[in-house]
């Protein structure tokens, strides 16, 4: 036991004549500052309270990637692919997502149909376009994108129209955006 | 993969429209959906059903105008059709596939499916706010012929 405690006092003993007092606290200042760090960072976010839903209240937005290389993008985002031919704010945005309405809102059954050109297969997809009724128009995430879009002389095929009909409520909250099938290429 | 991306809703919807016997006059029915889809689907529903403020329902409905004088006729001629964005070709294809998809059972067996060319007579006359009344007398008489 006493060789025992001779071997501690002198690594010890020879480690303290080696190293500054400062040189560590500053070693740990570093674990500290980098453990501090660790949540922001992209792949600490994605596994985050907001991974599942964009708080509307807050005013912050997580990015929404589907994961799915098919399917490329931020939803959050008007320039996210499905958004080709939308005219009004995004529900992903609102505590919805691309594919659901916000909590307190109903999905009309009244949709704008387009197509959109997926850019992992250059293919173009059918979307249908569906507005959510009922809820708070805030107007974020505005997204107005008019391809295929015709004038209002033809209601069914103009974007700019409010769809909420067939809702309890006419009041537009936000827009989400379905694949129906892949489109038949035309000449 | 690709197929990953649409819903299974989508799928299962599009499978039943082309179960089946192709329906006559219909060349291509992927196009002929698609075509609905685009063009007729976001006001009368993929069901047909439609909504009182929207369109009326096909679901059902839309075969027992042919059994009625003038219904072959009137078909052609409402709003939505008469104005449709689609050619003459293929908006005769788009009548007999939705003829066949919601009211198969109502379709006469001596129907005789929409060409071209009776399409693009028919369209230039098209009903504007008299469609609904149109409608309401052709589903009546419809309604006393099958009563009888």
């Amino acid at each position: 036991m006493a060789h025992f405690d001779h071997l501690t006092e002198k690594v010890l003993r020879g480690f303290a004549s080696r190293t500054s007092r400062r040189n560590v606290f500053s070693v740990l200042g570093g674990f500290l500052a980098g453990a501090a760090a660790l949540p922001l960072l992209p792949v600490a976010r994605a596994e985050g309270p907001e991974a599942n839903g964009s708080d509307p209240n807050s005013g912050v937005l997580s990015p929404r990637y589907s994961g799915n290389p098919q399917d490329p993008g931020d939803a959050t985002k008007c320039d996210y692919w499905r958004y080709c031919a939308i005219d009004g704010s995004l529900c992903s945005c609102y505590g919805g997502t691309v594919t659901s309405c916000p909590p307190g809102t109903e999905m009309s059954p009244i949709t704008w149909i387009g197509t959109c050109s997926n850019p992992a297969d250059k293919r173009n997809y059918i979307i249908s376009y569906n507005d959510c009724c009922g809820g708070v128009p805030w107007g974020r995430c505005a997204c107005q994108n008019n391809q295929g879009d015709r004038p209002l002389v033809r209601p069914s095929n103009n974007n700019e129209i409010t769809w909420c009909f067939g809702t309890k409520s006419q009041s537009y909250t936000c827009t989400v955006a379905l694949i129906l099938g892949v489109a038949i290429d035309q000449k | 993969m690709i197929g990953a991306l649409v819903t299974a809703a989508a799928v299962a919807a599009a499978a039943d429209d082309q179960v089946g016997a192709a329906p006559a006059g219909v060349a291509n029915q992927q196009l002929a959906w698609q075509h609905w889809t685009l063009n007729c689907q976001g006001c009368h529903r993929p069901d047909g059903s439609g909504t009182d403020q929207t369109a009326p329902s096909l679901k059902g409905t839309v075969a027992r105008f042919l059994s009625v004088p003038g219904g072959r006729e009137y078909l052609s001629r409402v709003p939505g059709v008469a104005a449709s964005a689609l050619s003459d070709a293929d908006l005769a294809e788009v009548m007999n596939w939705m003829l066949w998809r919601f009211d198969k059972e109502h379709l006469p067996a001596d129907f005789q499916p929409y060409t071209a060319a009776e399409i693009g007579q028919l369209r230039t006359r098209p009903l504007r706010l008299e469609a609904s009344l149109v409608r309401a007398a052709l589903l009546k008489k419809a309604d006393e012929s099958t009563a009888h």
